[in-house]
Formats: structure tokens, C-alpha cells, sequence
């Protein structure tokens, strides 16, 4: 298949043979269901004069030279509309992100496939050989791709895989990525690592406030302060009431006082103070890291009353799985697992099939005493109680461990400031 | 504000590195004061330079090997990187030369310190914590101060310094020239564009801070020449006045000793060597990540090489590159390292001239573009750059021709 980089430059000729110039931009658009935009104009250039041509006049759009079916005089321009895309101008030598392979690469070279008279973007080319074919250097070039076998070349990324990032002022991408929307957030956040702030930026702007809070919770807390930045306040009080109270307790203890001070007076009240609570331990203990996202029931219920709470309350809850037993004062006095409490009869007391010996840590234990707790009794969540004995948080075993084993944030070095 | 300074003044203390101390002490060493006249245009040339960088990396947030590559297509791009991977391997070899250079004032052969300092740099950026030590070199670099110190310790005539920073007089005989062009080339080295625009974009300055970035570019550059004109001064009231010929920034340390005292020997030693391993660290890493970025292979240092092949090959070839070069048995360290600083000025033009395309790109920077008084400063600095540039060349291959 031919790419777009043979064509430019290429002499565009007439029905009389005439020159009309060189090719120096493709503009194509997606038409209805295919995925693949499709070429709907070539602009021709001579000397400072352009000319848009329309893909319909153009008889054989081949390599060495791209005839017309028409006369110089008989063109009607093609008229740019608001969903084309320049080609040459805004994706080529551009970054893009491969929302499959979740990384940003480099734009070497697009692919165009011929289907009946019409012709498409096929593919994205961020390999070696196609840079080596836009040096001019085709021989070796090939003699690369032919090692590879045919079809699926490493380094050719189909264009449903494709999501632009056009950070350029003038065309900024309005519509949020809708590939990006369905990858999981810890894949955006990689992304987000990829890409320099102002473009982590726009991505984030594009996104909605559960995505956004959700991919914010996966980046370092350093980081997340130089994306935030600029952001209204509201909208990133808004952001913090959607993240887990100990996220948003992490990020505000990075910004300065005063700023942190007014994104919690912008927030609902309820979650303002869950996070007010958590912001009062060091950041490197159970307190500070805990969520007051838990379940909670009483002892003298039944286990079918229990499912009743439950169902009311697991929907702010962070870990379902641990239901805990706690009396009117707050006092932690068992704890059962979800699969304990379905398997228990309805009529059952609660009391009766809780378990009593608990495994907790306290509010000024370590992150490294809950992880080795957690690690120990293979534990999804441990309790953090205060001397009373009373239940203030849990620390859920990803939150734990995440001091232990870094994750890419923590693996990529810093770059060359910070 | 507090939070938006610091690539600009990072970036001016960098640029004293191994090649510029050495330059300058030539400088003041052969032609006394005689040179400093041009100090107030070199300022002004690092300020326009640096703001532009500063105003590329700040509007459009992206590094200027990314935006050489976005709008100057595979081939210009592959062309400009080779020259600047070609320069800044001279400049890691005048790096390491300046590590030669002043552990040997302290009597370490260079057989031990330049593999010790090529290790331990490798080692640093793979395995350290870059943060921290880049703020062990800041702090160190305050060492810098020394060579302001040492500057007073020569006891300069100063109406005669003064009456130097006026009087512009130009020599065409090589040595006079290379040194112009040097000077130049080790002031507003090609590397620092660079390595600057990516600092600014990796800290996320927004376009509505851009007016305190403009004060530590400012203050950045003031500090940088004024470091550079003592130096001169200090070379010049010690060293010329004896007569003395120096080769070096070694020679020109040692001759400081009797004439201004072992401290400020010492001082300018130690100012060497902090200069000289900082940017060792610094520059190849600079160039791995321009590189990388310009073609779009993997750049994060993560733990897996193989994740970032290219990028630890050219890493790690600079640095092994860069300080076998040095042991080498090559007549004298001087000449490669002066050699890298030339060729920075020879680079130099092809990256203004590549800036003020991008920087004059409506499409890129939209109302951000320069001015046009600016323009025109920027211009006329291109092109004095690529005159001497130009003179140089023909100089360096026909020396003969002036005299």
C-alpha cells in the first residue's frame, strides 16, 4: 500500500497536462460509519499560490505524477470544512496516542488504502523503516519492512486505534477522545506520563469529572498538583468531592495552605470534612492514608437486616467485601466478609457469626506496619482504630502496598527539571 | 513567582561549564581585558536567545527538538540533530577534560578520575535520584562566586577594566577571532536551547506566568556574565600582565597560585571540577532525551533498558565516547575542548535561525509571536553569528590569508 509521504511533493497535472503544482496537503474526514477518514481534497502549490482540489477531480492518484479529469480553469475549490483533517499539517510528525498498545508515539508516515475508487487512512506508520523512507532512503527502507512479515508490521498502528492530540492553538481538540474515555484510568494516567504537562492539560480538560478523578488517583501526588494547575477552582473542587477522601487528602496536602483551604470550603460539606479528618494525620501513617469509605453495621441485627444496610450504605464504600461491626459509640467489635454474611441464615444475629478477633492498626502506625498486615493475614482492608478502640478509617491493601511496590510513576525518573 | 524561577537561572549557571571557564581564562590570559567590550552583546544575545527559548517552550509546551520535528518535516530534523549530537559529543569531551584538567591540579592522573566521573555519572542518572543532585550542584554551584572573588584578589586596575568594557576593537588573526566565536558559542551554547526549553515545559509553566520567567531569564544571563567577565579579569590583571601564556584552565589555576594566592587556585579547581561533572551528567542526558523526542522512540528512564533502547545507546555511547576521547593520548586537552566550544558557535546560527522560524509561526504561537523590534535585534545577532562563524571557517582552513 502506498503512503502519504510519496505523494508529497508530487507534480499534480491537468486534463491538458498542464502543471498545476506540487502536493502539499491531503485533507480527508470520517463519512458515516468507517472508522478510516477518507481523502476529500489535495492542495496543490506553486510558487506562494494554492489550490484545494477536490479528491472527485482527481483521475488517478498515483505516485510518480496525479492526473486530473479536469482543465485548470474548471476546478471549483474545495471549501475546508470544520471536521477535516490536514494530513500533512496536524497528524503527520505529530504525536498520537495508540490507545492499544496505551502509549504516544510518533507519526512517521500514514498509510492510504485504495477500497474501489475511494481512498482511506489505513494505518498510522511510527516505525524505524518509515523514517528511513521519509529520508529518502526506500531501498533500505523496504529491505527493513521485509523482514517483518506481511500485513501487521510492527510499528503500524490501525487508525481505530488512533487518538489525535492537537494541542496546536488554533485547533484545539474539541470533542473529548471518545477511545480515550473507555481506557482505564490507570492506562490514562500513563498517558498523562508520556505527554508534557500543557497536553496532559488538555486531556484532562476533555474528560468527565468520575474519569477525570479516577485517572487523577492514579498519578503521584507531585504530579497532579502541576495538572491541576490552572484548573478553576470549582471545577477542581468538584473533582476532589468525586475522588476517595484519602486521595483528595493526598493532593490538598501538596497545594499550598491557603489554596487548599478554599477548594475545601468550595466542596459539599459531608466530603469536605471526611477529608479535613484524614488531612490531620501525617501522610506516611494509617491515618493519613485510610479511607472513611467503609461499611458499618450494628451487632444485634440479622444477617437479613444486614444485606438491607448494606445495599443502602455500599455505595460510597470502597471495599465491599469487609462488613464492620461497630457499636453505637463507634467501638469496633468484629468484622464479617460479605461471603460470611450470604451464606449466613436470614434470622441469624450478627453477634453471633462475627468474627471477634481482629486483625487493626493504629492511626499512628506506619504505611509500612499496615502493609506488613495486610501482606500478613492476606487482607483486603485493615481497620485503623484509635487507643479507644474506635473505627476511624480502613486501609485498603492497594493503598498499602503502593509505598512498596512503585508503580510507573514512581519507576520513571524525573526528567530534566523539577 | 518563587514557584516559576529557576530554568532560566539553572540553565545561565550550566552555561559555565568546563569549556566556558576555560575560554574565558584564555580569553583573559592572552588578550587581557581586551576582549571585554563584547560582554554587554554577549548579554544581550543570551537574554534575546534564552527569552525565545523561554516564550517556544512556555506557549507551545513542547521541548525544541519536538517542535523542529512538528514543523520542519524527517529531513531538516534529522540533519540539525546529527550536528547537535556531533557538538555535544566534542562538548561531553571538553566536560570530561575539564575533569582531567583540575583533578590534575590536585595531582590525580586522568587515567583514575575521568573513568571514575564517566561511572559515577552513568550510575547517577540510572540509578540516583536526579533531583537531589541536581540541587548538590546548584548549591555547589555557588562556587561560582569564587571566580567574582578571585577577580578582586588580582587587584585589577579598574579604570583600565572600565575603559576596556567600552573600547570595541576587533583583531583578524585566528587566535582573536576563534576566541570571538568561542566565547560566543560557550555563552549561548546550542545545547543549553535545549535542555532549557525542555526544563520549562517538564515544570508546566503556563503562558500567564510568562512574565516572571522573563525575570529569571534576565537574571540568569546577568549572573552567568558576570561570572564569565571576572573570570576574564581575574586571568587578565594576573596572568597577561606576567606575560604568561595559558593553554588551559588548568595553567591558568596554577599561574593564579603565586600571582593571587593558593586559595584562589584552589577555588578555581574546584569551580572546574563542579562545573565540569555537572554538565557531564547534564548533556548527555539533554541530548539522549532531544534525540528520543524528535523521532519518537521511548525516553522515560524506567527501569527496563529494553523498553528504551535508543535511548540508553545514545546515553550511554556519549558518556563512554566522551571520556575514552579524553584518554586518549592527545597532545593537549586544551585544544579538544576549545575545538567543542567552536563548534558551538559554528551550530549556533543553524539553531537561531531554526527558533526564529518556529518562534515567528502564527500557527504555533498564535499572539505569541515576536515582536518586530525583537525580531530585528534577533536577526541582526543571527546573523553577526553567522559572519564570524563564516570568518572563522574560512580562517581555521586557510590561516594564512590575513596576515
Amino acid at each position: 500500500m502506498p503512503y502519504i509521504s510519496q505523494f508529497m511533493g508530487r507534480p499534480i497535472v491537468d486534463l491538458d497536462g498542464e502543471v498545476i503544482g506540487s502536493l502539499s496537503e491531503v485533507l480527508a474526514h470520517k463519512v458515516g460509519e468507517i472508522s478510516h477518514p477518507k481523502i476529500v481534497a489535495i492542495e496543490a502549490k506553486k510558487g506562494s499560490h494554492t489550490i484545494m482540489i477536490p479528491f472527485s477531480d482527481v483521475a488517478a492518484f498515483v505516485i510518480p505524477a496525479i492526473a486530473l479529469n479536469k482543465r485548470k480553469k474548471q476546478i471549483i475549490p474545495y471549501e475546508p470544512g470544520e471536521h477535516d483533517l490536514y494530513l500533512i499539517r496536524d497528524v503527520l510528525d505529530k504525536q498520537i496516542i495508540d490507545t492499544n498498545g496505551v502509549r504516544v508515539v510518533r507519526v512517521n508516515d500514514l498509510e492510504i488504502t485504495r477500497v474501489e475508487n475511494e481512498f482511506f487512512i489505513a494505518n498510522v506508520d511510527t516505525s524505524s523503516s518509515g523514517l528511513l523512507r521519509r529520508l529518502g532512503l526506500d531501498a533500505i527502507s523496504k529491505r527493513f519492512s521485509n523482514k517483518g512479515k506481511r500485513g501487521a508490521q510492527p510499528g503500524n498502528i490501525s487508525w481505530d486505534d488512533v487518538e489525535l492530540l492537537s494541542t496546536d492553538q488554533p485547533m484545539r481538540l474539541k470533542v473529548p477522545g471518545e477511545k480515550l474515555a473507555e481506557l482505564h484510568p490507570a492506562d490514562l494516567a500513563e498517558i498523562l506520563s508520556d505527554l508534557s504537562r500543557q497536553e496532559g492539560r488538555d486531556i484532562l480538560e476533555s474528560l468527565d469529572l468520575e474519569t477525570l478523578a479516577d485517572t487523577l488517583e492514579e498519578v503521584e501526588p507531585e504530579f497532579q498538583v502541576s495538572l491541576l494547575e490552572g484548573m478553576p477552582d470549582e471545577r477542581v473542587a468538584d473533582v476532589l468531592e468525586e475522588m476517595e477522601p484519602d486521595e483528595a487528602a493526598d493532593l490538598l496536602a501538596e497545594l499550598p495552605k491557603d489554596r487548599s483551604q478554599e477548594l475545601l470550603e468550595l466542596m459539599e460539606d459531608e466530603e469536605a470534612q471526611d477529608v479535613r479528618k484524614l488531612l490531620a494525620y501525617p501522610d506516611n501513617t494509617a491515618g493519613g492514608i485510610m479511607t472513611t469509605e467503609y461499611i458499618t453495621i450494628p451487632p444485634d441485627i440479622t444477617a437479613e437486616q444486614a444485606m438491607v444496610v448494606i445495599r443502602e450504605q455500599g455505595e460510597e464504600a470502597e471495599v465491599y467485601y469487609y462488613i464492620y461491626v461497630t457499636d453505637s459509640a463507634g467501638h469496633l467489635l468484629g468484622v464479617l466478609s460479605l461471603r460470611e454474611l450470604v451464606l449466613a441464615q436470614p434470622k441469624t444475629k450478627i453477634s453471633d457469626i462475627m468474627v471477634k478477633r481482629l486483625v487493626t492498626v493504629h492511626l499512628e502506625d506506619t504505611q509500612d506496619d499496615c502493609a506488613q498486615s495486610v501482606a500478613k493475614y492476606d487482607l483486603i482492608a485493615i481497620p485503623v482504630v484509635d487507643d479507644d478502640n474506635i473505627l476511624h478509617g480502613i486501609v485498603t491493601a492497594d493503598d498499602a502496598i503502593d509505598k512498596i511496590i512503585p508503580t510507573t510513576w514512581k519507576k520513571r525518573l524525573p526528567r530534566l527539571y523539577h | 513567582m518563587l514557584a516559576v524561577v529557576g530554568p532560566g537561572i539553572i540553565t545561565a549557571n550550566v552555561d559555565n561549564d568546563a569549556g566556558g571557564i576555560t575560554t574565558y581564562s584564555v580569553a583573559g590570559g592572552d588578550y587581557g581585558y581586551s576582549l571585554l567590550w563584547m560582554m554587554p552583546f554577549v548579554l544581550l544575545a543570551l537574554i534575546i536567545v534564552q527569552e525565545m527559548c523561554a516564550r517556544l517552550g512556555v506557549v507551545t509546551g513542547k521541548g525544541l527538538a519536538d517542535l523542529i520535528r512538528e514543523s520542519m518535516g524527517v529531513r531538516l530534523t534529522t540533519l540539525i540533530l546529527s550536528l547537535l549530537v556531533f557538538v555535544n559529543l566534542a562538548n561531553t569531551v571538553s566536560e570530561f577534560a575539564g575533569v582531567a584538567a583540575s583533578m590534575e591540579i590536585f595531582g590525580v592522573s586522568k587515567f583514575v578520575s575521568v573513568p571514575l566521573a564517566a561511572i559515577g555519572v552513568w550510575l547517577l542518572v540510572y540509578k540516583g535520584d536526579y533531583k537531589t543532585t541536581e540541587r548538590v550542584f546548584l548549591i555547589a554551584s555557588s562556587i561560582y562566586l569564587a571566580y567574582i572573588a578571585s577577580g578582586y584578589l588580582a587587584h585589577p586596575d579598574w579604570g583600565e577594566v572600565g575603559k576596556a568594557f567600552v573600547t570595541p576593537n576587533f583583531k583578524l588573526e585566528v587566535g582573536y577571532v576563534t576566541l570571538f566565536v568561542t566565547i560566543i558559542g560557550t555563552t549561548i551554547a546550542p545545547w543549553m536551547q535545549f535542555y532549557q526549553q525542555a526544563s520549562l515545559v517538564d515544570k508546566g509553566i503556563r503562558v500567564e506566568d510568562y512574565k516572571y520567567e522573563i525575570v529569571d531569564v534576565v537574571v540568569g544571563s546577568i549572573f552567568a556574565v558576570i561570572v564569565a567577565a571576572f573570570i576574564v579579569i581575574a586571568c587578565g590583571a594576573t596572568i597577561h600582565k606576567q606575560g604568561i601564556m595559558v593553554e588551559s584552565a588548568k595553567d591558568a589555576a596554577i599561574a593564579l597560585g603565586p600571582l593571587a594566592g593558593k586559595y584562589a587556585q584552589i577555588l578555581f579547581a574546584l569551580g572546574l571540577l563542579n562545573a565540569s561533572l555537572f554538565s557531564a551528567a547534564i548533556l548527555p542526558l539533554s541530548t539522549a532525551y532531544s534525540v528520543c523526542e524528535a523521532f519518537g522512540w521511548e525516553s522515560s528512564l524506567s527501569s527496563e533498558v529494553k523498553d528504551a533502547k535508543v535511548f540508553f545507546t545514545i546515553y550511554t555511547a556519549l558518556i563512554v565516547l566522551g571520556a575514552s576521547i579524553i584518554l586518549l593520548p592527545i597532545k593537549s586537552l586544551i585544544q579538544a575542548m576549545m575545538a567543542s566550544q567552536t563548534l558551538n558557535g559554528i551550530l549556533l546560527p543553524v539553531i537561531l535561525i531554526t527558533m526564529l522560524h518556529l518562534i515567528n509561526n502564527r500557527q504555533l504561537m498564535g499572539k505569541y509571536t515576536m515582536s518586530r523590534w525583537l525580531n530585528i535585534v534577533a536577526w541582526i545577532t543571527a546573523i553577526i553569528l553567522i559572519i564570524l562563524a563564516v570568518i572563522l571557517l574560512i580562517l581555521s582552513i586557510f590561516p594564512g590569508l590575513f596576515r
